[in-house]
């Protein structure tokens, strides 16, 4: 309490960030206590604070230029990783990939995107995306045990425990996904890990109806120019679906990367629209769609379509969400949610004079 | 007017009771813990609700929502008096095959709504050994977890959207049938919240395909150490049973006494295990948990041979805390969680402290997540043994909280465990949690003292004082 830190002290945090603003201080704190007076010398001066992981997910709402970038690339550590309980402790800035890679030797994953170029768990848990396999393994905020943050008047919380299963209080934990920081910059999560099965192939089919031979499958995806169906679980019980489906087969999970272009979107719709939400996608776009799910992301290179896509989107109950792309009129986020006003003053009691990560969230906040 | 008098005006006559034996029978869940409730009333829908809402919020009485009151922490005590809100009239169903999903209301009792779906070849996870009996909107209030949540996760990972009654008797949807709602997840925050932020009218809720096959094991060891150890190698596996479930001898012989479900009662721990999917899967699944099994000197594994068999084995596990009845009028049932890694050094302490206070503990357990639930039969009219009982009961959650687990794994906090809140989490954290209380419920109507212990919010420069009503037992 009471530590002020002038520039001159903050100076030894500062790093290299690429897209660092011109004028702003780059920091990167390495411990708990960092944040909580690096967040402190921001609301004392309304600094307004980017908190950064990967920057994969940076494209979503529509922030002013920021004063402060806050990377958690040196919180990247795995606390503990308890194998047998499936739980993992992580620092936010640990990259995705590289805890999955430690956890697959173990045969367990995190269940989060599986193409996640630079992603890290705080970034994912932030911005609240989810794996492909979420259909059949559920989404992000299910795997989300307990979250230690720091809130923007610099108090740290925490919420949940090291347990799969736990329903102690409230899940101030579960509100930060897909927060994106606003209650409080992640500085620690443990996750639900998830066993892998040693069968897993890759089918290929002509048409996405045949997909429903499988009663679960792990994930049906569409793009463009391809269905496929992904499969895991016992050797026998793999080889038996491949065999029912036909198609081509591949051993293993080769999942497809999301489309990319300067525009991209997340149509969300009821799952059962999912083709329906397709054959709306306007011709020009790329998109992804995963089914049973109700997501179809997407890519284009103008916003030529969008306002069609987002009208029948919020006419039966969807959202269509930029997720990237330059800021223009078009709103991100589309139809303003339910008791923003009480969101506004739920986001207050945590940050309350709006630092971290401010426009982030639809209605601007 | 008076309290009830506004009511009737609203609610007629007859769902609102004032009568002292009408009020007895809605004072408490089906916890140990009385309240003295002013009225019960039975809304018939959501707009009926919120006129409750804002008579209570006039006359500066809570509101107390209520489904069948199986709840185990006092969650739905009115220990602070007030209006009991039961939902029971709140019962219709609207499937929606094609989504898998449901509109439910929140007193659809959830076995009822499995029922209901299963023409359409779906059903609800979550499956507390009350569902039978327990309504939807205890579970949304409570989180409710169940043996199947091992693999599906617990009410809060089914619940897409909802009604619900906020303060000042305002009705929002929240949530809905599209993924990843824009904006912070209020829907979320409100499941496990114990009713304090708002009363739950209809929940849209997500169903899963039923599987086409199922095996159900039945494994019994020598020891809790090698029936503990094989869960912990299937899960290592990579399988994620449906369920794995294990009761300790005493549990068995109780269970065995009353139902005679072919329970084996000389084997020290009984593993009940099952395995869904597609027929190959569940094959071979069962097949390694057998091998498992043997392997950690199983004396016997018995796979269910029929459905009636199958639901035989399930209905020892299900029915084990009715057994007890036979044993004491009386029982107190834990709520815990440890590290599935430290279960069987946790159970030991347990035992422990139960000989140690010459108390009759049974166990049963959700082993694949590490859930514990002792039991402790007894006699509640004798006041020592009561107090005995308690004190036992505390150092049972300390143990476990030692061991890196939680208070609560499915039953709540309510009033129960709202002081040990504090052996969980410092002065900033429930501060953080009370605040957000704040925000939904400045008037603190809904459902008060309940969840945080007394003076969680640090920084409390005046606001409501809260009274505590003569005889309430905190």
């Amino acid at each position: 309490m009471g530590v002020t830190y002038h520039p001159r002290h903050i100076s030894w945090l500062e790093t290299e960030i690429p897209d660092a603003p011109e004028h702003g201080l780059a920091i990167a704190p390495r411990t708990l206590n960092d944040v909580s007076a690096a967040l402190r010398y921001a609301a004392e001066r309304r600094l307004v604070v980017q908190v950064r992981g990967g920057g994969t997910h940076s494209g979503y709402g529509d922030p002013p230029p920021p004063d402060l970038v806050m990377s958690m690339e040196r919180l990247a550590g795995v606390e503990r990783w308890e194998p047998d309980d499936l739980t993992i402790v992580v620092g936010p800035g640990a990259r995705v990939e590289t805890v999955e890679a430690m956890l697959a030797e173990r045969n367990q994953s995190l269940v989060m995107p599986e193409r996640p170029g630079d992603s890290t768990v705080g970034g994912v848990v932030a911005s609240g995306v989810s794996s492909l396999r979420r259909g059949r393994l559920y989404a992000t905020r299910e795997r989300v045990l307990e979250v230690t943050m720091i809130t923007g008047d610099g108090r740290m919380v925490r919420s949940g425990g090291r347990v799969v299963k736990n329903v102690t209080g409230y899940d101030l934990h579960r509100l930060a996904v897909g927060a994106f920081g606003a209650l409080g910059v992640i500085v620690s999560v443990c996750l639900k890990l998830w066993p892998t099965p040693p069968g897993a192939a890759t089918v290929l089919l002509d048409d996405v109806e045949r997909a429903s031979l499988i009663t679960r499958p792990l994930a049906v995806l569409e793009t463009d120019s391809k269905v496929m169906v992904f499969l895991q679980g016992t050797e026998s019980e793999v080889e038996a679906q491949t065999d029912r489906l036909g198609g081509r087969a591949s051993d293993g999970l080769d999942w497809p990367e999301d489309p990319w272009g300067e525009w991209q979107w997340s149509l969300r719709v009821p799952s059962a629209l999912t083709p329906e939400a397709v054959r709306r996608i306007p011709e020009h776009w790329a998109y992804l769609a995963v089914h049973g799910v109700g997501e179809v992301r997407s890519a284009s290179g103008s916003l030529d379509g969008a306002p069609e896509v987002r009208a029948w989107a919020e006419s039966v109950g969807g959202h269509l969400v930029k997720t990237k792309g330059p800021a223009t009129d078009f709103d991100p986020w589309g139809a303003l949610p339910p008791l923003l006003d009480l969101q506004r003053r739920l986001v207050a009691e945590f940050d309350p004079i709006r630092i971290l990560n401010p426009g982030r969230l639809p209605g601007g906040l | 007017m008076t309290l009830v008098a506004d009511l009737r005006a609203v609610l007629g006559d007859e769902d609102v009771l004032e009568e002292p034996v009408e009020l007895h029978l809605f004072s408490k869940d089906a916890s140990l813990l009385r309240g003295r409730p002013a009225c019960v009333v039975f809304p018939e829908d959501s707009a009926e609700v919120a006129e409750v809402v804002k008579i209570a919020e006039t006359h500066r009485v809570p509101v107390v929502a209520r489904g069948a009151g199986t709840g185990l922490t006092a969650g739905a005590s009115p220990t602070e008096g007030g209006i009991v809100v039961v939902t029971t009239a709140l019962n219709d169903i609207d499937i929606d095959p094609a989504n898998r999903t449901a509109w439910v209301g929140a007193g659809v009792i959830n076995l009822d709504l499995s029922r209901v779906a299963a023409p359409h070849g779906l059903y609800f996870a979550p499956d507390p050994s009350s569902q039978s009996a327990c309504t939807i909107g205890g579970n949304v209030a409570n989180n409710s977890g169940g043996p199947h949540c091992l693999s599906e996760g617990s009410t809060t990972s089914h619940v897409l959207g909802m009604e619900v009654v906020l303060a000042g008797g305002q009705i929002v949807v929240l949530g809905g049938p599209a993924p990843d709602p824009p904006g912070l997840d209020l829907k979320g925050i409100i499941v496990g919240s114990e009713g304090t932020l708002g009363i739950v009218t209809r929940a849209l809720v997500r169903l899963l395909p039923i599987d086409p096959d199922v095996r159900t094991l039945l494994m019994d060891f020598p020891s809790i150490e090698d029936a503990a150890r094989t869960v912990s190698e299937v899960i290592a596996a990579g399988l994620v049973p449906a369920a794995l479930e294990l009761m300790d001898q005493r549990m068995c012989q109780a269970v065995e006494n009353w139902l005679q479900a072919g329970l084996p009662v000389d084997a020290a721990a009984v593993l009940l295990a099952e395995v869904v999917g597609e027929t190959e899967g569940v094959e071979s699944q069962a097949q390694i948990i057998a091998e498992t099994a043997k392997r950690n000197h199983a004396i016997d594994v018995e796979v269910a041979k029929s459905e009636e068999h199958r639901a035989l084995l399930w209905k020892g596990r299900k029915s084990a805390f009715g057994a007890i009845a036979q044993l004491a009028p009386d029982y107190y049932l834990h709520d815990a969680v440890v590290p599935r890694t430290r279960l069987v050094e946790t159970m030991k302490g347990v035992y422990e402290i139960a000989d140690r206070y010459g108390l009759t503990m049974l166990n049963v357990f959700h082993a694949g997540d590490g859930n514990l639930h002792p039991l402790i039969a007894f006699d509640a009219s004798d006041p020592v043994t009561y107090a005995t009982v308690h004190r036992a009961g505390e150092e049972i959650v300390a143990l476990c909280l030692q061991a890196g687990g939680a208070l609560s794994g499915e039953h709540g906090v309510g009033v129960e465990k709202r002081d040990m809140m504090r052996s969980s989490f410092t002065e900033l954290d429930l501060d953080a949690q009370a605040r957000l209380k704040e925000v939904f419920d400045p008037a603190n109507v809904f459902n008060p003292s309940k969840i945080l212990p007394e003076g969680s919010r640090c920084f409390d420069f005046g606001g409501i004082k809260r009274e505590l009503p003569d005889g309430v037992w905190v």
